[in-house]
This record gives C-alpha cells, sequence and structure tokens, in this order.
C-alpha cells in the first residue's frame, strides 16, 4: 500500500514558502497561499472539538489535581504543607486499604471468569447451526440493559435472608437454615461477584460475537480438514485472531471493575463492616456522606487513575505482539 | 461558494460552541429578592412528597389566609441529593442557586452548620418563639448560641409493641412501661420462649439503637467541644454490651436493610420495634393489625448517670439560607411551623407529622385517641416525651461516629474484643477529623 503523497506535501507546503517580502507580520502571510488557508480551515474544524475536550475532560482533571494536594474542610481550602500530605495520609488510611484490598479482590476474582465465560458463550451463541440463536444472544445481552440501580436491588431482595434463594437452597434441602448473604464479609463479596457476572458477562460476549464474526470461516475450516478438534481450533486458530477484542474488553473490565460503585453502593450498601466496600464507593462516602474532604477524595481518585493506567499499559505490553 | 459553506460551517459550529460555553454562566436574575425572585413567593426544597412536601403545601395555605398574595415553589429533593446539591454549591461559591428555606437531617445539621456556615441565615428578629420547642431539639441546630433551624418532624423514640403476642405469653404493655434494660431481656427472653419471637429487630450493624440508648442517658459519641468520646465511655461501653446481650439472646433479630426491617414487623416477625415517632407511618401500613399495637417509653439504662425512659432518633429542621428573602422565610415559619395550632391539627390528621412546637401538644386533635394504636392517644403521649429526652451534642462528625460504631458491633458480635473494637472506631473517626 502506497500513501498520498498529495495532501501532506499541501500541508507541508506553507512551512517551506518564502517569507512575505513587506508583510508586517510572518504568520499573515503564512496563511496567504492556498494551502495555508485550508490548513486554517482545518484548524478551524479542530478548535470546537479540541476546545470542549479540553473543557470538559482535561481541565477538570488537571483541577482534580490541583484539589488533591489542597486540605480543608467545606469550601475553605488551602493548600496541604507538605504538598503531597492527601498522598501521604493514604498509606496510613485503614479504609482506604481494606476497600483497595475488596476492589482488587472483586478484579482478580470477576474479571477472568467473566472474560473466559463470555467466550465460551460467543462461541456457542456463534454456531450457524445453533436454534433460536437470536434469542439466546438477546436473553445473554439483556442483563447489561437493565438499571444498575434496579438490578441491585433484586439482587439484595433475592439474597435477603427470607429471601428467594434462600427459599430454595432450603428447599431443595441444600442448606437447613437461612445464609445471611449480605451479613457475612465473604458471602457478601461473593454476592457482588455474583452481581457483576450477571450484569457484564453478555456485555462483552457481544464484542467477542463481533470479533468472531469478522474471523475467516476458511481458518477454522482449515483447521478441521487438518484434524484439530473444537477445543484445538479454538485454542490455537479462533483466539490468537480473537486477541485485539480480548485486550479491549480486558482493558475496559479491569477499568470497570476499578471504578465499581453502583454494586457495593445498593447492594451491599459495603457492609458488613465496610468490608464488602470497593474504592469509589469509600471516595463518595468522603465527599458526601461524612465531612466533605474533597482534596483527600481526589487524591485517591487520582491514585485509582494511576493504577488503571499501569494495568492497561501492562495488559496492551502482554497482549499486543504485533510488530 | 464551496468555501463559503465551508466558513458558514466554521461559524456554526463557533457559535455552538460558544453558546454550549455561555451555558455555565447560570441565571443571573436569582439572588436579590431571595430565591424566588418575587417579593411574595419562597422557594422550598425537602423531601418525602407525602410527609414534609405535604406539611409546607398545608402550611402555604394557612399562611395564604392572612397573606393572599403568598406563594410556596416547594421542589421534591431527595435528602442524599439535597445534601449533595447543598455541598456543591457551597463548595463552587454559587449562592444564589439556593433556595429560600430548605429541610435538614437533625443529625448533619451540626456538619453542614460548621463546614458552610455561609449558605444559612440567622434568624433574623424574633419571628420564632424558640423556647416553644424542646431544648433537645434545638440542640441540633444550634451552633455558638446562634439557632438557624426552625424543628419540624419529631424524632422522639418510642417503644412501639404488639399487644396480642404479648397477650399470649401473659404481659401487658404495662410490663414494658417505665423498666430497665435488664427487665427488657427478661421478659423478651421468656416470650421468645413462649411464642418464638423477638421482641426487636434493626438493621446488622446499625447504630441506631446504640446512639438511642445513649441520647436517653444525656451520652453521645462525642463531648461538647465535638471530640470522639467512644473509648474509655462507660455508657457507650454499657450500650455495646446491651446490644450484644440483645442478639446473642436471640432477642434482637438483625436483618440487612431497610425494607426487610419494615418486613419484619410488618409480617408480624417480631413483637415490637424502637424507633423514632416516624416509624408509625410504616406500622400502619400493615392494616391487618389494627388495634393490636401500643407505644410506650424505652427501656432505662440502669446504673447510668442521667439515665431517662426517653430519647430521640431522625427529626429534621426547616433552615433559612443566605440567599432567601430571609423576613418573609422568618414570618412565614413563624406564622405557621413554630405558631399555628391549626396547621398542626391539619397535617396531624392526614400524614401523622407530630410537632416538635408544643403548644400544638395541648390541642385536642393531639389527644385524639387512635383506633390503630388501641385507642391510645399517641400524639399527645409523644410531644410529652419529647420534652424530656436529653440534650446532646451530636458534634460534626456524626455520620464519622455512627458509621466508625456501627462497623465496631459488627466486628464485635464476630468475636472481637469490645474494648480494642471501640479503640479502633475512635482512632477511625480521629483519622477523618484530622
Amino acid at each position: 500500500m502506497t500513501m498520498p503523497t498529495a495532501p501532506v506535501s499541501t500541508t507541508v507546503a506553507p512551512r517551506s514558502a518564502p517569507p512575505p517580502s513587506g508583510g508586517t507580520s510572518p504568520s499573515a502571510g503564512r496563511f496567504s497561499s492556498l494551502g495555508g488557508r485550508r490548513s486554517l480551515i482545518g484548524w478551524f474544524f479542530l478548535i470546537p472539538a479540541a476546545a470542549l475536550i479540553f473543557i470538559m475532560n482535561f481541565w477538570p482533571m488537571f483541577q482534580a489535581l490541583l484539589l488533591s494536594l489542597q486540605v480543608g474542610r467545606g469550601a475553605n481550602l488551602s493548600f496541604a504543607e507538605p504538598l503531597w500530605f492527601n498522598y501521604e495520609r493514604m498509606l496510613s488510611d485503614q479504609t482506604f486499604w481494606m476497600t483497595l484490598g475488596t476492589t482488587m479482590l472483586y478484579l482478580v476474582i470477576q474479571v477472568p471468569i467473566m472474560l473466559v465465560l463470555a467466550l465460551i458463550l460467543a462461541n456457542i451463541l456463534n454456531n450457524p447451526r445453533l436454534r433460536f440463536r437470536a434469542m439466546w444472544r438477546t436473553a445473554i445481552f439483556l442483563p447489561c440493559a437493565v438499571s444498575l440501580v434496579s438490578y441491585a436491588m433484586v439482587f439484595r431482595t433475592m439474597f435477603a435472608t427470607d429471601g428467594l434463594v434462600n427459599d430454595v437452597l432450603l428447599g431443595i434441602s441444600v442448606i437447613d437454615s437461612p445464609v445471611n448473604w449480605l451479613g457475612q464479609t465473604t458471602t457478601a463479596q461473593f454476592v457482588i461477584i455474583l452481581g457483576l457476572l450477571w450484569r457484564w458477562t453478555g456485555y462483552n460476549m457481544v464484542f467477542y460475537l463481533a470479533g468472531l464474526q469478522n474471523i475467516d470461516r476458511s481458518s477454522i475450516e482449515a483447521a478441521k480438514v487438518d484434524g484439530a478438534n473444537a477445543a484445538k481450533t479454538l485454542w490455537y486458530v479462533t483466539l490468537p485472531q480473537l486477541k485485539p477484542m480480548i485486550l479491549l474488553t480486558a482493558i475496559m473490565s479491569t477499568n470497570g471493575t476499578l471504578q465499581l460503585f453502583d454494586e457495593s453502593y445498593n447492594l451491599t450498601a459495603g457492609g458488613p463492616a465496610n468490608s464488602s466496600m470497593s474504592i469509589s464507593h469509600y471516595l463518595y462516602e468522603i465527599s458526601f456522606v461524612g465531612n466533605p474532604n474533597f482534596g483527600y477524595a481526589a487524591a485517591i481518585s487520582y491514585v485509582i487513575l494511576v493504577i488503571v493506567a499501569v494495568l492497561a499499559a501492562i495488559q496492551i505490553k502482554v497482549g499486543d505482539k504485533r510488530d | 461558494m464551496r468555501r463559503k459553506t465551508t466558513f458558514a460551517t466554521v461559524a456554526g459550529v463557533a457559535a455552538v460552541t460558544l453558546a454550549l460555553t455561555a451555558c455555565g454562566g447560570g441565571d443571573e436574575s436569582a439572588g436579590g429578592d431571595g430565591a424566588g425572585g418575587d417579593e411574595n413567593t419562597l422557594t422550598v426544597w425537602a423531601w418525602d412528597p407525602a410527609f414534609n412536601v405535604y406539611a409546607m403545601e398545608e402550611a402555604e395555605r394557612v399562611y395564604q389566609e392572612d397573606n393572599p398574595d403568598f406563594e410556596l415553589e416547594i421542589i421534591e429533593t431527595p435528602w442524599e441529593d439535597l445534601q449533595t446539591k447543598l455541598t456543591t454549591l457551597a463548595q463552587s461559591g454559587e449562592l444564589d442557586e439556593l433556595p429560600d428555606i430548605f429541610l435538614m437531617q437533625n443529625n448533619a445539621f451540626q456538619k453542614n452548620v460548621i463546614n458552610y456556615p455561609e449558605i444559612f441565615s440567622e434568624m433574623p428578629g424574633d419571628a420564632v418563639d424558640f423556647s416553644e420547642f424542646p431544648e433537645a431539639v434545638l440542640a441540633y441546630s444550634t451552633h455558638e448560641g446562634v439557632n438557624y433551624g426552625v424543628p419540624f418532624d419529631n424524632g422522639t423514640a418510642v417503644t412501639a409493641l404488639r399487644t396480642d403476642v404479648l397477650e399470649e405469653a401473659g404481659y401487658t404493655v404495662e410490663d414494658f412501661t417505665d423498666i430497665t434494660w435488664d427487665e427488657f431481656i427478661a421478659n423478651g427472653e421468656d416470650i421468645l420462649e413462649q411464642t418464638g419471637k423477638p421482641m426487636l429487630s434493626g438493621t446488622a450493624g446499625s447504630a441506631d439503637l446504640l446512639t438511642i440508648m445513649l441520647q436517653s442517658t444525656g451520652a453521645s459519641l462525642f463531648d461538647a467541644e465535638g471530640n470522639p468520646t467512644i473509648v474509655d465511655n462507660e455508657a457507650v461501653s454499657a450500650a455495646v454490651d446491651i446490644y450484644t446481650r440483645l442478639v446473642e439472646s436471640g432477642i434482637l433479630l438483625e436483618v440487612n436493610s431497610w425494607d426487610e426491617y419494615v418486613g419484619s414487623f410488618v409480617n408480624s416477625n417480631v413483637v415490637a420495634t424502637m424507633q423514632g415517632i416516624w416509624i408509625i407511618g410504616s406500622i400502619q401500613t400493615a392494616e391487618d393489625q389494627a388495634g393490636l399495637w401500643q407505644v410506650t417509653n424505652l427501656p432505662r439504662m440502669e446504673g447510668m448517670p442521667g439515665a431517662t425512659q426517653y430519647s430521640a432518633n431522625g427529626g429534621s429542621s426547616w433552615a433559612i439560607s443566605a440567599n432567601a428573602n430571609s423576613e418573609l422565610a422568618a414570618d412565614f415559619l413563624g406564622a405557621t411551623f413554630a405558631g399555628s395550632t391549626e396547621f398542626y391539627d391539619s397535617i396531624l390528621a392526614s400524614s401523622g407529622a407530630v410537632a416538635n412546637w408544643q403548644p400544638a401538644g395541648e390541642s385536642e386533635a393531639y389527644a385524639e385517641p387512635l383506633e390503630y394504636f388501641d385507642g391510645q392517644p399517641v400524639f399527645q403521649l409523644v410531644v410529652e416525651y419529647g420534652t424530656q429526652v436529653p440534650s446532646i451534642n451530636t458534634g460534626a462528625y456524626f455520620y464519622e461516629g455512627r458509621d466508625a460504631v456501627s462497623a465496631a458491633i459488627t466486628t464485635i458480635l464476630n468475636g472481637a474484643d469490645r474494648d480494642e473494637a471501640l479503640a479502633e472506631a475512635q482512632s477511625t473517626v480521629e483519622f477523618a477529623m484530622q
């Protein structure tokens, strides 16, 4: 494939154009040529979007960074002494470490299970001979169209001590007394993980389905002709071609889990004794439930940002083997 | 021609961008005469249409009798949203977006007054006679001698009991009146054995019952200066011990959420509930239990200095904002929430909103026997209880204290050492206060 050279030369042209002979300012002359004017129009088109992105995304991020260096309650904020005080404070904040640990636990357990499950489901539903394919796909995708709050409420009702889950388990004699699902640390975390799996597996599956549609069927047929069984075909032929999708979903899931809020807030309210609270939920508590400490909350959000960035970088490094 | 279209497009996009940016500027017309805009209109933020918003509408009607031009613009705002809005407005300095009057949870009043004094107005002149409210209730909205709120929703705590279950086990409500916690536990164990029903229920790890116990002795998680006193506090330790005994003996059924808590007494799974009087709204949803409930006072923490049978939980007050037409707002509140028996009588009948304003308790509507509560004049009783609730300092860090103690209760019930868990709670609160 050859690169089109013409557009490049037009944008480069103003730089090589000779300086205006008697002009008042060099910039006026820079855009006087046809190519220059085109470049100007190009910039005009870019400015609104760039300005919006700057004002809506980067400016708040920069302000949050400034905020994370400030201390004080309410609106009386002043720069901390030393500047990194809020970051230092985190080191001795037991709740911070506990919520960070819990969030990491969700990440380590839930994301791999979810992605493997989504892969398996996508493979099954990609089979052209499967009956009612569209219905299965819709059914599995549907949970992620449900409102985060309402599904959390439904899960909470189902896992109540007198809820559906206990009733069923009692009915089939798996347990002999109701389990207090949301009242114990391990089971509360388990319910959150289960909720996340239910809500997000279908979402990731759709990405894999889209990826599978793009795989040339002849490569899979070729593998079959060569005598590879289903598992080997999946491992050696399908998965390598799905790699960009797997990378994408892994990064999105990591990002999403580290920012987990709704489940922790609505499903378990962070309990018992804050043991199922996610770090984003803790951040909310610092900002709005207790006495607002926005400086500290901003510092924590920056730490989340760094963790997300580092994990994404690792995933890209590991996952992307393109030369 | 093509060039013209291109420039037109660019100009159009630029104009949209400018317009979008201009949106952030805010409405300049607010402010000056107050948030309402004209001098006879007040805006109000309050939550719960059936209760607080309804009361405000009734107050508007009552006030209009003497001031026909007066109008209220009530904006329903759930409590969490209201708190978030106040915080963000104060933080951004956009005080002209505040309404004239807003409702404030009593337990959050100190926190907001201390952190954001600039969003409140002092009550001007003598529009409100504060001596007609119980001292304990006024303490929530008073900071450094200045009162910033007109108390509304009554948070006086009661014990509500199912008389039919008591009868089954050979007890009456009198056996639960003016008693101690030891007697309560003894009765509760007996009733549990006979009927299989626990006395109480509560949200697991919630400190509600604990703070009710503390206030009944005049104690709090904070001292008068607002410093946490969770550790080495005789009242806190005693209350935690009572709570542990209640759970371990099976008298207190721990559930996981508010809906489960309400379900526990609506579905006859427990004999009684201890809560702010506003809980009777939830109790009365069980229509089949009409005539089977009665209310009485709370058990006393024996051996504690200042122990009483009275306490409070929750409640709310009206505050006048810094952006208000404060003369009108204070006159309105003074003539209705702090001065009209007619008003309180009308809201009592249809929403069950019990007054903190003591003269209201003397009216006939309050003395009316309630059929649902077996003919008891519940409202009169509650107003009378309210005058005997000890006054406490909730401090600015009430929510941090409550959450830390809630976590401590859970770990103690899971086998942790009481004093160690409370010491940890104290250090959590101290850390949050840094």
